[in-house]
């Protein structure tokens, strides 16, 4: 299993641009892999390949109705992205809070001559 | 004087291969773009700490370097530098961006200015070659914390931290 290392987080599971629209297609609601595959420019193969994916690191749940399998969007493991992008984001407003306040700092002077 | 936008400033991920910073400040565009491109007013601000270089050649073809500590470091320096290659001051500048530590991890970054009743909204593009690198300098761009490993320990923060989340949950609802 020498894919099992790349598809085994969250991380690399959506740094895919098609397994992120199939995540987007699903946002909706439940849809069976023939609605995705028509939703989306990709074949029914691919689509049930990202879908393995997304699946392995818990993103969609699969459920049988009828003779239909039915995928959803399961988004908590999402979050450790959404907070380790939260930790970026702090420290570019570290930053840039800094320019803020010295933007603010200058204008203040201005007011005052 | 603190300002009211603190912490306001938004990250997107446009493509696989970019980075797009977006902030607003209560100033005049003219004033943003001097504050970014003026040793004078960039001393003031861009470090934690005080730059020790910070040269600045605004013109088309014209070089900057800017030389700071990193925020968590003790001696430790990280080094960035770039070719201005379109000035439209105050709206736009387009240049290279090259952190010493990874030379071959080479940027383009375009920074656009947008001056609304006295706000200007600035926006921050940085475009790298591929994803891979972009992944790697991800943590050099935001503040050139562990710059001076060469972008490979933000992975491994990145995994560290996955590994200590992944520990901790169900037990972190704040």
């Amino acid at each position: 299993m020498a894919r099992a290392s790349t598809t085994s987080d969250v991380f690399n599971a959506v740094a895919d641009v098609h397994r992120r629209e199939i995540l987007d297609a699903l946002i909706t609601g439940e849809k069976p892999v023939g609605a995705i595959v028509n939703d989306l420019s990709m074949s029914q193969p691919q689509v049930s390949k990202h879908l393995r994916v997304l699946s392995e690191v818990g993103l969609v749940r699969c459920r049988a109705e009828g003779r239909q399998r039915l995928y959803r969007l399961e988004p908590a493991p999402l979050r450790p992205l959404h907070e380790w992008l939260a930790r970026y984001e702090r420290a570019i407003n570290e930053r840039l809070d800094r320019l803020d306040d010295y933007l603010r700092d200058l204008q203040g002077r201005d007011d005052e001559s | 004087m603190k300002g009211t936008r603190g912490g306001s400033a938004t990250v997107e991920f446009p493509s696989d291969r970019e980075v797009l910073v977006t902030r607003q400040f209560d100033a005049p565009a003219e004033l943003v773009f001097d504050a970014l491109t003026k040793p004078e007013h960039v001393r003031m601000w861009f470090g934690a700490k005080e730059l020790e270089v910070c040269e600045i050649d605004l013109r088309v073809g014209g070089k900057y370097h800017y030389v700071g500590f990193v925020m968590d470091g003790d001696t430790a320096t990280c080094s960035f530098r770039g070719t201005y290659l379109e000035i439209e001051r105050p709206v736009r500048l387009l240049g290279t961006w090259v952190f010493d530590g990874r030379p071959d991890a080479e940027a383009m970054e375009t920074t656009e200015l947008r001056e609304d009743d006295g706000i200007t909204t600035m926006t921050d593009r940085l475009a790298f070659k591929d994803q891979a690198t972009r992944d790697s300098m991800i943590w050099v761009a935001a503040d050139g914390v562990h710059a001076d490993e060469g972008g490979q320990v933000a992975l491994d923060r990145l995994e560290d931290y996955l590994a200590t989340s992944a520990a901790a949950k169900g037990s972190d609802e704040q």
